[in-house]
């Protein structure tokens, strides 16, 4: 089933459905309202089609994203993380000059580290977001909170559980089949989620295919064309640190406060360093290497997504850092949506080639 | 600081570099006159005099001061009862675009790996960290980096490598966007209690206390100088108009770098005497005025003469800017008892940290108080903040008003997108649409 088939039917079933932007925003308050949070990261809109209203030094995602929600998706609400600029701008071009008329709710996940001040705001943003979820939704029953922090902290168990098989070498599943499993989590109701990745995890036990390992990074393993190509010269990828997926669950079981508002709050805490919230390259490094060291990765492969200035500032110094500790790394742009270009595959080739 | 450095910056601020300065300026042939403006501002001599003592005087500052790089947005005023020496990369960037060595000096970032695609600002400065090399000569490297997050996400980033690359503290203040129907109480809060949070930090790379007095003499100047520079864009309300926006971009310099000082008072006390005798007058900075136009976004430094000379010959004049009236903006708001609110206040609710439909309406009074016939906005390929969006801007300023708009695609900095020919072109064809 679709994404958009996922939401009507949704939507037929009584629940709201929530456009949700990338990339940090607390779930679980979404769920406790009995809204779906559907992602909009790389959908099949025609990105040419934001060429109108967005200048053409905007990333694909955020020209995809404007492109599908002017398409009126069956959507109730849309949700705008504070994720860049371009995604800040997209959150008031559509409601304050395109007339978008369906409620835009907004997160600011705060940046740097995260000192008293930052973690006060934090929790108070997560609840007014709450608070705006009780104006658009009404109000959840009063345990519901408490229920889809369980939810969340279930997926996050099953996400932690399919990465650690991964990474082991314990999971018998090229890495099309994988993200395209992991993937569903993007829109999937979470109890639904959390046995789909079980299920998958179960059924693919076993040696991982054998391959050159290695760690993938960026925004999002796109085009998916080029995880079968890997697939194909027998690049086997163990680990990630994608903006979309391995940098948006704990790595480690979180401890959380028995508060769900500010369980919540903690598990954003507890996610893994990502430039947009200006984690420093040092946590970044030690993070890359730690995904490095427990999948035994030869190499790290940054995806270079065009126009994507939290990535693109960061991997110069990354690419640098992880060279000196011994591990190589290899930039490629590349763009979601279609074919691999050839000219990127041949680069991927030389720098297996050329692995120690 | 050692006593000989201390007394090394010292000569050379009190003695050595006016002195070279004025003898530089003796030297200095007066320029032609140029029929197709009016005659130069007088003020321009000391701007010069002061922007080059500024940077000449970073020479002499390691050791005597602690010196810190710091975003535009980002309130100086915490750093000034601690003594830094203040520079600011967008501005040294700006004038490597002015210059028209943005380019080269990208290129030494861009062959380190950084992406073309990134902010033309960051690539130039991280050139200049790589290479060391600058129009403004030699610029001590950096004991702290001071950013806020009010302008673009994007100083964040490239102050993060900077601070990766010199290996000193990095403060970042992080301002929440202000989305138009959300309360903004607690979005400043935060801001107003990390600058709290941040004080014991400056104040051990300063190796000094922060005294309150020295702190709000700061605030105090720091308001005079934008109060005084508001005035001095109001005297552009004028017909004829005493000076452009073009004139604008470049005297806006010492409210920008030198903010909180009591040399940026001195200066625009000097330029709205200047501004306001003019208009008496009634000397035009473009004789034979005829459109007055609005400018959105940064300038672009690197064709501002040529850009100058061909809104001069039709006669049109921009008179008004949204990127040269932020430092003027929110001003009101230093008011505050609480000096830390009204930091948090006036830094967290410029134009750039506020939504679109905000920034609409500031375009609508500016074209509405400045009597402007039409808008020239410029989408920087390096400014996505100020950019994106502005297609849509157009359509919803005409809606409201019998203006004229047009689109001009460039870069601050980096002339490598600029084609002069292309920009001629629909710049004549603009014009030619304000005569009907």
């Amino acid at each position: 089933m679709s994404r958009r088939a996922y939401a009507e039917a949704q939507r037929a079933a009584g629940r709201l459905v929530a456009a949700v932007l990338p990339a940090r925003y607390p779930p679980e308050v979404l769920w406790a309202h009995d809204v779906v949070p559907v992602e909009v990261w790389d959908p099949p809109a025609p990105a040419e089609v934001a060429g109108a209203h967005l200048p053409p030094m905007v990333c694909s995602v955020v020209r995809r994203g404007l492109a599908l929600l002017s398409a009126s998706p069956p959507v109730d609400l849309l949700l705008f993380p504070h994720t860049c600029d371009s995604l800040q701008n997209l959150s008031t071009l559509l409601p304050d000059l395109l007339g978008e008329r369906r409620p835009c709710l907004f997160f600011y996940p705060p940046r740097g580290p995260a000192g008293d001040c930052g973690r006060a705001f934090l929790l108070e943003e997560v609840r007014s977001l709450f608070r705006n979820l009780d104006a658009v939704a009404g109000e959840p029953p009063p345990h519901r909170l408490r229920e889809a922090v369980r939810w969340a902290r279930e997926r996050d168990e099953a996400l932690r559980g399919l990465y650690d098989a991964r990474a082991r070498g314990q999971l018998d599943a090229p890495a099309e089949e994988f993200y395209r499993a992991v993937r569903r989590t993007e829109y999937l109701w979470p109890e639904e989620a959390s046995e789909e990745l079980l299920a998958f995890r179960r059924e693919r036990a076993g040696r991982r295919p054998a391959g050159v390992p290695l760690v993938l990074s960026g925004v999002l393993p796109a085009p998916m064309d080029f995880l079968r190509r890997l697939d194909e010269r027998g690049l086997a990828v163990v680990e990630d640190d994608f903006l979309g997926l391995g940098r948006r669950f704990p790595r480690r079981a979180p401890d959380l406060p028995d508060d769900p508002l500010e369980a919540a709050a903690g598990r954003l805490l507890a996610l893994p360093p990502c430039p947009t919230q200006g984690a420093p390259h040092s946590s970044r490094l030690a993070f890359l290497e730690e995904l490095a060291r427990r999948s035994s990765a030869r190499a790290v492969v940054f995806l270079a997504l065009k126009f994507c200035e939290p990535e693109l500032f960061d991997i110069p110094f990354l690419a640098e850092g992880l060279r000196e500790r011994g591990l190589p790394a290899l930039v490629l742009e590349t763009e979601p949506g279609g074919e691999t270009p050839a000219a990127l595959l041949t680069r991927l080739e030389a720098f297996v080639e050329s692995l120690p | 600081m050692t006593l000989v450095r201390e007394a090394r910056y010292r000569l050379m601020k009190d003695l050595v570099l006016p002195a070279a300065l004025r003898a530089r300026e003796g030297r200095r042939r007066a320029r032609k006159a140029d029929p197709l403006f009016g005659p130069p501002l007088k003020s321009g001599a000391e701007l010069k005099r002061i922007m080059a003592r500024h940077y000449a005087l970073a020479r002499y500052a390691k050791g005597a001061r602690p010196v810190a790089y710091v975003t535009s947005g980002a309130p100086v005023e915490l750093l000034r009862p601690l003594g830094f020496y203040t520079l600011y990369p967008e501005n040294h960037s700006a004038l490597c675009g002015a210059r028209k060595v943005g380019d080269r000096m990208a290129l030494h970032a861009e062959a380190r790996g950084f992406s073309p695609d990134l902010c033309s600002y960051a690539r130039i400065d991280l050139g200049h960290a790589f290479s060391g090399e600058s129009p403004a000569g030699e610029l001590p490297p950096p004991d702290l980096l001071f950013c806020t997050t009010n302008i673009c996400q994007t100083v964040m980033y490239w102050f993060k490598a900077l601070a990766h690359h010199h290996r000193v503290p990095l403060v970042v203040l992080d301002t929440p966007y202000l989305h138009g129907g959300r309360e903004e109480g607690p979005a400043l809060r935060y801001f107003r209690d990390q600058m709290v949070e941040a004080v014991p930090r400056l104040e051990r790379v300063a190796c000094r206390d922060f005294e309150e007095g020295r702190f709000l003499a700061a605030l105090e100047s720091s308001r005079r100088a934008s109060l005084l520079w508001g005035k001095v864009l109001e005297t552009l309300k004028a017909r004829p108009a005493p000076l452009t926006i073009f004139d604008a971009f470049v005297h806006l310099m010492p409210v920008v770098s030198l903010r909180g000082l009591p040399v940026c008072e001195r200066y625009y006390e000097g330029l709205l005497a200047e501004a306001e005798e003019r208009v008496r007058r009634g000397v035009a900075a473009v004789p034979g005025e005829r459109f007055r136009l609005l400018w959105d976004n940064i300038a672009i430094w690197f064709a501002l003469g040529s850009l100058a000379r061909l809104f001069a010959r039709a006669g049109a004049v921009p008179v008004a800017a949204t990127y040269t009236h932020a430092w003027a903006e929110t001003v009101q708001d230093l008011e505050e008892t609480d000096p830390f609110d009204g930091l948090a206040k006036a830094y967290g609710r410029i134009f750039l940290n506020r939504d679109l439909a905000h920034r609409r309406d500031l375009l609508l009074t500016l074209a509405r108080e400045y009597g402007v016939h039409g808008v020239v906005f410029h989408s920087a390929r390096s400014c996505k903040p100020y950019s994106i969006g502005q297609y849509d801007m157009r359509g919803a300023l005409e809606a409201q008003l019998p203006l004229r708009t047009v689109v001009l695609e460039a870069d601050m900095a980096d002339g490598r997108v600029w084609s002069e020919a292309q920009a001629e072109t629909r710049l004549q064809a603009f014009f030619e649409s304000l005569e009907r």
